[in-house]
């Protein structure tokens, strides 16, 4: 019992958790600290993820253990070739998560001040970062002969990644904010809802212009399966174009159920574009890192497997008891952050 | 400084940052799990207040643990690529099984721990406590399985240069994983132990209003900190035989610091090492024997600190022998300094190898050139949070029961005002 097919779908499905679940926190800390008017509002926004946000950011350290046990010789390959653009990522995550935590024990309003300004910048890097990571995978990385690959700024800066980017920032802030209009209510509440529609707008934008920069700059060469990412690409504007009207409709459950989708279609949208890679090549259209080779021999995955069949199902039944629990409206719960 | 070193020194940073707050979680998890059971059971306020007083702490150095352990899961495939490439069949099993059976867990737990006061069931809440304290001692056993691949790698077999799975239960059962957990899981206790006697001893210095809190937290201290001590002290004499077996350089290293390492001399087993791997320098440096004297003889006189304090607490002659409250005080930090030497000989002493015997660390380094900018970046990050969430700690402790957030109204002393402004 390997399941051998299994483990990209688990792999995927974990890195769509981190989105959609971490998406929203990083959502939430870019609109923090402009967003509250006064220090009350700000922690009550920070607060209504409060209980969640621990289970939020744990899916990037459980996704990056199926990563090392299951596919260890794309690990080893995939966090070194980017490797400065994962070291600012994780730094940023750091400290916004640190932020978040550690801000409301000080009763200064100017401790408070730095401490948002770290949570904006917690949540803008990787919200950012991501976008970069999902758009230069998507693009094609400089493979070498070992397949092996080593970015540099210049990799970066290129119309179709920094568009990825520019998605996944406006993407996170709508999710966020369709969570605060979902988790808030009153006045604040409706705010955020009209944030969330000005952030979907763009963010619906903004993916447009992926799929065009993606049709007409070199990225389309690199993508193995152009037309299942066309269609993800696809989905994700409508997608959000739905949710701005769930918004402006008055049904912020139902919005953020469907920013939730968005912020789970750059996943999508890179093992759909991707198979059966994990890494193409830039300058060799049609070449890369085959999944298969990447993966962990059988005895090993067997062994993981027995766990995995256990355990991923209870660590999902525990987060959904954890939602359950607190599913009230935010402000019904005690204040800790 | 090389490339090799500079990655060395990340690595190291980060995991020595990770274990000075996981040392503590480690420690407190369990005293706060029985207070919380305590108060469950026989509804005794005191018991609740040390719970609040004592979870607070604990939740704000699990702040830092957490995040370091968020960028040391990185480490591995960040600077160490070649380890994946050997040993990525075996090495990453016990890493991907910490994730799923433990991290996970206990960061969904804790979370619904801190924000269940006063909503969830008593029973539910304790539950809650337990498997919080149970997931963070099963995160050691899978990181000390790791680990003790690297020290002593049993259960594969190589074919192709590259490793293979063939027994997971040797892997799970390596003398070197298991003798070293147990030696870490208890000095972990011991500094959970030390460390509310320490602060508790601070009040009665101070003579604060809470002399009865600071007593039962007391004689909790150091009932867990005297026995934990001792099995640790106990552990490290266990891991000598081993040491000689498996690491007989490191154990050679030793040589006139320790007993029980029989004949051993460095450069009969650089001679051997020689011969078995051909020409290389497989000497580890020497201080690493400076280390293991340091972490002995603070770990001797920890235990003896401990001990006497036990002692003193016999018709509460502790609460008027003002310096042993100082010396309790001032041994706060020496579980820390002892750890430090440990790791260090533990790791450092492992040089040249990451993989002992088989992947030197310079053939494991990732390709990607100088990490002086990350370096720095990790560096300053984990100093300034670490800093910040220590200052805390200590306002905190210093400031008692009384001024706890956990479970009470919100710090900004808004408290009879509604919880929050966006609610219904």
């Amino acid at each position: 019992m390997t399941l051998g097919p299994a483990w990209p779908a688990l792999l995927g499905l974990l890195l769509a958790g981190y989105f959609v679940l971490a998406g929203l926190d990083y959502g939430v800390q870019m609109l923090t600290p402009r967003f509250g008017r006064d220090d009350r509002e700000r922690r009550a926004l920070l607060n209504a993820f409060g209980p969640f946000f621990l289970g939020n950011e744990v899916w990037l350290v459980v996704a990056a253990g199926v990563l090392f046990g299951a596919f260890p010789f794309l690990e080893g390959r995939l966090l070194p070739g980017m490797y400065f653009l994962f070291a600012a990522i994780l730094a940023a995550i750091a400290v916004g998560n640190a932020a978040v935590q550690l801000r409301g024990h000080h009763r200064g309003a100017s401790a408070r001040r730095l401490w948002d300004g770290l949570i904006f910048l917690g949540g803008l890097v990787p919200a950012a970062g991501w976008g970069l990571v999902t758009g230069r995978l998507l693009a094609g990385v400089p493979l070498d002969a070992r397949n092996a690959f080593s970015l540099g700024p210049a990799d970066l800066v290129h119309p179709f990644v920094l568009l990825c980017s520019a998605t996944t920032t406006a993407v996170f802030v709508a999710h966020g904010a369709s969570f605060l209009a979902w988790r808030t209510g009153g006045e604040p509440g409706a705010r955020a809802a009209r944030a969330g529609r000005r952030a979907l707008l763009v963010a619906a934008v903004a993916a447009a212009a992926v799929i065009v920069a993606g049709f007409l700059s070199s990225a389309r060469h690199a993508l193995v399966n152009a037309w299942p990412a066309l269609v993800a690409g696809v989905a994700l504007v409508v997608v959000l174009l739905v949710a701005a009207a769930l918004l402006r409709a008055g049904h912020p459950g139902r919005a953020f159920c469907a920013t939730s989708c968005a912020a789970a279609l750059p996943v999508v949208a890179l093992g759909a574009g991707l198979h059966p890679f994990a890494l193409v090549s830039s300058s060799a259209p049609g070449t890369g890192l085959r999944l298969a080779e990447t993966m962990a021999e059988a005895g090993t995955l067997r062994i993981l497997a027995g766990f995995a069949v256990v355990l991923v199902p209870l660590l999902v039944i525990s987060q959904a008891w954890n939602w359950w629990l607190f599913r009230d409206r935010a402000g019904r719960t005690p204040m800790h952050l | 400084m090389t490339d090799e070193a500079l990655a060395r020194l990340q690595f190291a940073t980060t995991a020595g940052f990770h274990w000075l707050f996981v040392m503590l979680t480690l420690g407190l998890a369990p005293l706060i799990a029985v207070m919380h059971t305590r108060h469950a059971l026989g509804g005794a306020p005191l018991m609740e207040r040390m719970t609040r007083f004592w979870g607070q702490i604990y939740v704000v150095n699990y702040v830092l643990g957490i995040v370091t352990g968020l960028v040391m899961e990185f480490q591995f495939g960040l600077a160490w690529s070649g380890l994946a490439d050997y040993a990525g069949n075996v090495f990453g099993a016990p890493l991907a099984l910490e994730t799923i059976v433990a991290f996970f867990a206990e960061s969904t737990f804790l979370g619904m721990w801190i924000f269940g006061w006063g909503k969830l069931p008593k029973a539910v809440h304790v539950t809650l406590i337990w498997l919080v304290t149970l997931t963070a001692y099963a995160s050691a056993y899978w990181i000390m399985v790791a680990n003790g691949f690297l020290q002593h790698p049993v259960g594969h077999e190589v074919r192709g240069g590259v490793a293979r799975l063939v027994d997971f239960g040797a892997m799970l059962t390596n003398p070197n994983a298991i003798n070293a957990l147990v030696h870490a899981a208890t000095a972990a206790l011991m500094t959970g132990g030390v460390f509310v006697a320490g602060v508790s001893s601070y009040h009665f210095l101070k003579r604060t209003a809470e002399r009865e809190f600071f007593r039962a937290s007391l004689r909790l201290g150091l009932f867990v900190a005297a026995p934990a001590a001792s099995v640790a002290l106990y552990y490290g004499f266990v891991q000598i035989p081993t040491l000689v077996d498996t690491q007989p350089m490191k154990a050679a290293t030793l040589q006139g610091h320790v007993d029980d390492i029989g004949s051993l001399r460095v450069e009969d087993v650089q001679a051997q090492l020689v011969q078995r791997f051909g020409a290389g320098d497989y000497r580890p440096p020497s201080w690493i024997a400076t280390a293991f004297d340091v972490m002995q003889d603070t770990g001797y006189l920890i235990f003896l600190l401990v001990v006497v304090a036990l002692v003193l607490l016999h018709r509460d002659r502790y609460l008027r022998f003002r310096p042993a409250a100082y010396l309790m005080l001032v041994a706060i930090p020496l579980p820390f300094v002892a750890a430090f030497g440990g790791w260090l000989l533990r790791e450092v002493g492992r040089q040249p190898w990451l993989v002992y015997g088989e992947l030197t660390t310079a053939a494991a380094r990732s390709p990607v050139g100088s990490m002086t900018a990350s370096l720095v970046l990790f560096c300053g990050v984990f100093l300034a949070l670490a800093v910040a969430d220590w200052a805390l700690i200590a306002r905190y402790a210093r400031r008692g029961p009384a001024d706890t957030d956990l479970g009470g109204s919100p710090s900004d002393g808004q408290a009879d005002r509604p919880a929050a402004s966006l609610a219904l």
